[in-house]
């Protein structure tokens, strides 16, 4: 072939190591080798990255304060993920409270724990609103007997004020009768400002928001190793693969301090505090109209009693310091005690009405004294760029999420330009319940969509349609634990007596989950071995 | 919303429900609609596929879905309109019952309503045993629904709690299926099922049954790994100090039927406390105007064959009420004398024989059912052999006995 | 010698006691009636229980049928009889009263269905 110097002959000699190089840079950079897996939650495919496109931004831990930050930073143009060791969100201590959004009185003033309670108690009507979640703003009162008892109310008033908590005032027995019938007290402070939520709707609704504007969710990641790399971006080592990030955000709640650690920042001294639970049945939640606590003493809120959203009344919690983040079990002593300690301020509490029992534990930094610190929401510069380290989030965190979530948002745009999302959706639609519509949107419902009118849970009135939306889920949940929490199926008195069967066939049949993958709640729960025939 | 207009109305398809629909229609009774809530009637028969059915009923021993294809035939036979996959929601104290099925929200507004709801299980937490949270712990009637109706196996190594009829029966069906069940725990110091399923069920197995014994600790962080057990002193509280460790991945409970009167509340029916099922009298009739119970939702029963005679005696007298417009008054009070649990009916008018069906508090051997009015035994009915909590034990009152005034009270004499 | 037995014939559950010598009873007493007492003595001289179980069913309604023995079978021979029922496989419709198995392993006992299952009409497998 004829040279001629100066011009360039699309020839296949000239074209070759071109090519070369673009298909190069294709595999390298833009191609991911992907790898099909079996997922331990059950046979849903899911493609494992080896080597993952760079997120923007990794949060690590899916509680309430992880899905808060994803669903805060979604509203900006970030690629986020999120990496949960279980197979849903919300599945440790988010999950194992009483769910209730508090004032802000009982924490020093100045600190975060009051800011941050403050400020997410204030907007949760709107937030209840755009997340679609049930929440009652029902007051709460803290119930006192003694002259210490005065004492000490009227200082948790002065503190409250301090804090904006609005409307806080001592009433007398009369009015403690009028708003909460057989509680036993001579006076008590009354919060008007505290509420309940149900904290795994609201964990959910966050989690399913993010979702719905982008960030990405990966159940069963549990976090094994971070490795700052040359040019500060980090590689987080999972079992399941390897992610790189530009950004990383400690929210691993009962875990904070072993990613802390990991991030390079030590000395976090994180003390465990579990709690004990009795949840009564709904019968009783017709007793209890607002959460009614004893007079509280300096390090827990004491043994107090809780209507739920939904009708229960949850009894607890205790506290006892442990060393096991991962023990859950509830002894037969503790429920003794609750029920007995619990019952000199409510007397309704009867063995009989028992459904269920569950313990949280509370993740509290502590200093070589063992008193508790308040809320750490930081960057360190110099130890761990580019990496938010949320440390000790503990009670008020429910109500405190959203407000940690924008300080969160706040470090990060401190450090870089962020660009807002035009089409950014602060709304989630949650899940209709049946059973809390009237009579005429149930038979609407159903003229709309006939598995309306197929009632799986007795207890709970759930039907199919519900149910099979939550299978649906847009996290890809398919844990009976998970399909439990999204619709309230297999909560009520018979525990999923007569219905577990179904549901497990419905998540079984929608997902094509074999029977021996199917999981309970945690990574390797499986329910059952197998067929019984081939 | 409209209330469609109906002679009787039967919450439950199951041989309850079905034996008193059969019978209101021999009865002369037409408008009958029995709701059943899953896709085929039967209850909780279809999932009973062992033996020692319809034995007094039919001669035979028939397996549970087969004595329920005997009833659904009849009814089938004899066209009683009964609506499956139908979910009642709410009987009204006026009889309005409410019920969901695909095709819409219905209400009905009946003339008399047959409570037949059946029983639910006694759960883990109703128990409060402590412990850890782990896939494994099944009651034994939804063990025996996956195994049975759903092709699940749910285990490999089982630990029994509880020596209910259910336990043992499923402590054999899992040992058939290649499981290895190594153990029943029982917190009373005698069984709480038939001594026949002792036999059939444990001992032909080489199963071990230990009398007071608890699980007193659930141990598993995501599958159940082992159980803690207990032995238990005279007040069934564990001892300290007798734990021991059974390693097994599969807890069945057998703990308990409790019947299933959340619709009967709503409706304004009062309970028994020893039954927890309504208070009824000869009639079977609740406090509340028109509603009748019949079945395990009025008091547990153990064998079906005695369901099926109770209900259609339920029937006769629905079939009564709705022909005449009312029943006649029962004021005399049935109260449980000493050995006695609970009776059957709580009231009687004094003017009709009676059947009482009764259960002792703990284990007789050669005793005898006293009935006592106003002083004075008016029945004496010896009972030879083992009398146990477990069997539903009737007793006569031919209305030559009784005086019209008086309350009762029945006890046991040994 | 005298060994001590629960019936299982009917919930009543008598305890008979039979004697016994050189291991052949001779007597039975205790029993509530007379297939009690047949069933004391066979079971001095060979227990015999029948068994219920399920078989796989293939385009029916329901995954399983349940089937049990129309006759008691030796105690050693449950388990070999279970094997066969496992390696069943019934095409729906499945009638009540169906024989399974004929004659299960010559024992004299059939295996019948004890369920009716109808032919699937949609892919749901809600019992």
């Amino acid at each position: 072939m004829e040279r001629r110097p100066g011009k360039f002959f699309f020839t296949f000699e000239n074209l070759c190591p071109i090519l070369i190089l673009v298909y190069y840079r294709y595999i390298t950079e833009i191609s991911i080798k992907l790898k099909k897996e079996e997922d331990p939650r059950g046979g849903f495919p899911l493609e494992t990255c080896m080597m993952k496109d760079q997120f923007d931004v990794l949060i690590i831990g899916s509680g309430v304060v992880g899905s808060a930050v994803a669903r805060e930073l979604s509203r900006y143009r970030l690629k986020i993920g999120v990496l949960e060791k279980n197979p849903d969100v919300c599945c440790e201590t988010s999950g194992r409270n009483s769910g209730v959004v508090h004032g802000g009185f009982a924490y020093d003033p100045g600190t975060l724990k009051a800011e941050c309670c403050v400020e997410g108690n204030r907007e949760f009507d709107r937030t209840a609103e755009e997340l679609d979640i049930p929440f009652r703003r029902t007051g709460k009162l803290l119930v006192g007997n003694t002259g210490e008892d005065l004492k000490s109310l009227k200082k948790t008033m002065k503190t409250g004020k301090l804090n904006g908590c609005r409307g806080l005032e001592l009433v007398d027995k009369s009015t403690i009768q009028k708003l909460a019938p057989g509680v036993q007290g001579e006076f008590a402070m009354f919060s008007p400002m505290s509420g309940i939520v149900n904290p795994f709707l609201f964990t959910i609704a966050l989690a399913e928001n993010a979702r719905q504007n982008g960030a990405e969710f990966f159940f069963c990641h549990e976090v094994t190793g971070i490795r700052r790399e040359a040019d500060q971006s980090y590689t987080v080592e999972t079992p399941r693969g390897k992610f790189r990030t530009r950004w990383v955000v400690n929210s691993a709640g009962l875990g904070c301090g072993v990613i802390s650690e990991m991030l390079g920042i030590a000395g976090y001294r994180i003390a465990g505090s579990k709690g004990n639970y009795l949840i009564l049945d709904k019968r009783m939640g017709a007793l209890l109209p607002l959460p009614v606590y004893p007079v509280p003493s300096n390090t827990y809120m004491g043994i107090h009693v809780t209507p739920t959203v939904d009708g229960n009344v949850i009894v607890g919690p205790d506290a006892e310091y442990v060393k096991d983040f991962t023990d859950y079990g509830v002894p037969a002593k503790n429920m003794e005690e609750l029920a007995e300690s619990a019952s000199r301020l409510w007397p309704f509490i009867r063995k009989k009405d028992y459904i269920r029992n569950y313990s949280g534990i509370l993740p509290k930094w502590v200093d070589e004294n063992g008193t508790v610190q308040d809320f750490v929401i930081e960057v360190r510069d110099d130890a761990a760029p580019h990496a938010v380290n949320l440390v000790g989030i503990e009670s008020p965190g429910l109500t405190a999420a959203l407000p940690i979530a924008r300080r969160v948002v706040k470090l990060i745009g401190q450090r870089e330009p962020l660009t807002a999302k035009k089409d950014f959706d602060s709304s989630r639609k949650g899940i209709i319940r049946f059973s809390e519509q009237p009579d005429e949107k149930k038979e609407h419902l159903i003229q709309e969509n006939p598995d309306y009118g197929e009632v799986v849970c007795r207890c709970e009135t759930v039907t199919r349609a519900e149910i099979l939306q939550a299978i649906r889920n847009p996290l890809g949940v398919s844990t009976m634990t998970g399909i439990k929490y999204r619709t309230r199926c297999m909560m009520g008195r018979c525990q999923g007596g007569y219905c577990q069967m179904r549901v497990a066939q419905m998540i079984r049949d929608e997902l094509g989950i074999p029977a021996e993958k199917l999981l309970y709640s945690r990574p390797h729960s499986n329910l059952f071995t197998g067929e019984v025939r081939k | 919303m409209k209330s469609i207009p109906k002679d009787v109305v039967i919450i439950g398809g199951g041989p309850a429900g079905l034996a008193a629909a059969a019978e209101l229609r021999r009865q002369g009774i037409q408008d009958i609609l029995v709701l059943e809530r899953e896709k085929t009637s039967g209850g909780i028969l279809r999932q009973c596929i062992h033996d020692g059915f319809g034995l007094t009923r039919f001669g035979e021993s028939l397996s549970g879905p087969e004595y329920a294809a005997r009833f659904q035939e009849e009814a089938g036979r004899l066209g009683i309109d009964c609506r499956t996959d139908t979910m009642v929601i709410s009987v009204s104290p006026q009889r309005e019952v409410t019920a969901v099925s695909r095709g819409g929200l219905v209400r009905y507004r009946a003339r008399a309503v047959i409570l037949a709801m059946g029983c639910r299980e006694r759960t883990r937490g109703a128990l409060a045993i402590p412990g850890e949270r782990p896939a494994g712990v099944f009651t034994a009637g939804v063990a025996q629904a996956y195994l049975n109706l759903y092709n699940t196996m749910v285990g490999k190594d089982v630990v029994i709690l509880g020596s209910g009829d259910i336990g043992m029966i499923m402590a054999r069906r899992m040992t058939l299926e290649g499981a290895n069940v190594k153990a029943v725990f029982e917190i009373q110091p005698y069984p709480s099922g038939l001594p026949r399923n002792i036999q059939q069920c444990l001992i032909d197995y080489n199963i071990p049954l230990y009398l007071s014994h608890t699980v007193t600790g659930i141990h598993g962080r995501e599958r159940l790994t082992g159980v803690t057990v207990s032995r238990v002193d005279e007040r069934r509280r564990p001892i300290p100090g007798t734990e021991r460790e059974y390693p097994c991945d599969t807890l069945i409970l057998s703990v308990g039927l409790i019947p299933e009167n959340e619709l009967s509340r709503g409706a304004g029916v009062t309970l028994d406390g020893h039954t927890q099922g309504a208070v009824v009298d000869e009639y079977f009739r609740t406090g509340a105007e028109g509603i009748f119970s019949a079945g395990n939702v009025l008091h547990v029963h153990d064998l079906v064959d005695f369901v099926s005679l109770e209900a259609e005696r339920t029937a006769g007298a629905v079939a009564e009420y709705i022909k005449s417009g009312s029943l006649p008054p029962c004021r005399l009070n049935i109260s449980c004398g000493d050995g006695v649990g609970n009776t059957v009916p709580q009231k009687i008018s004094g003017k009709k024989d009676v059947r009482i069906s009764l259960r002792v508090s703990r284990p007789f051997r050669d005793c005898a059912i006293q009935v006592i009015q106003n002083g004075k035994v008016i029945v004496s009915s010896p009972r030879k052999g083992n009398v146990n909590p477990a069997e539903m034990v009737q007793v006569s009152v031919p209305q030559s006995v009784l005086a019209p005034d008086g309350n009762l009270e029945v006890k046991v004499k040994c | 010698m005298l060994k001590t037995m629960t019936c299982i014939i009917c919930p009543r559950g008598c305890t008979i006691q039979v004697e016994t010598k050189d291991g052949k009873p001779v007597s039975v007493k205790g029993a509530g009636c007379r297939r009690g007492e047949k069933y004391a003595w066979q079971e001095t001289v060979s227990p015999m229980r029948t068994i219920a179980s399920s078989v796989l069913v293939l385009n029916g309604e329901l995954p399983l049928a349940s089937v049990r023995l129309t006759k008691p079978v030796p105690i050693p021979q449950i388990f070999p009889v279970m094997e066969q029922i496992k390696k069943v496989r019934l095409q729906a419709p499945v009638a009540i009263g169906q024989v399974v198995i004929p004659n299960v392993l010559g024992l004299g006992s059939d295996v019948v269905a004890t369920r009716n299952v109808g032919a699937a009409v949609s892919k749901s497998h809600l019992a």
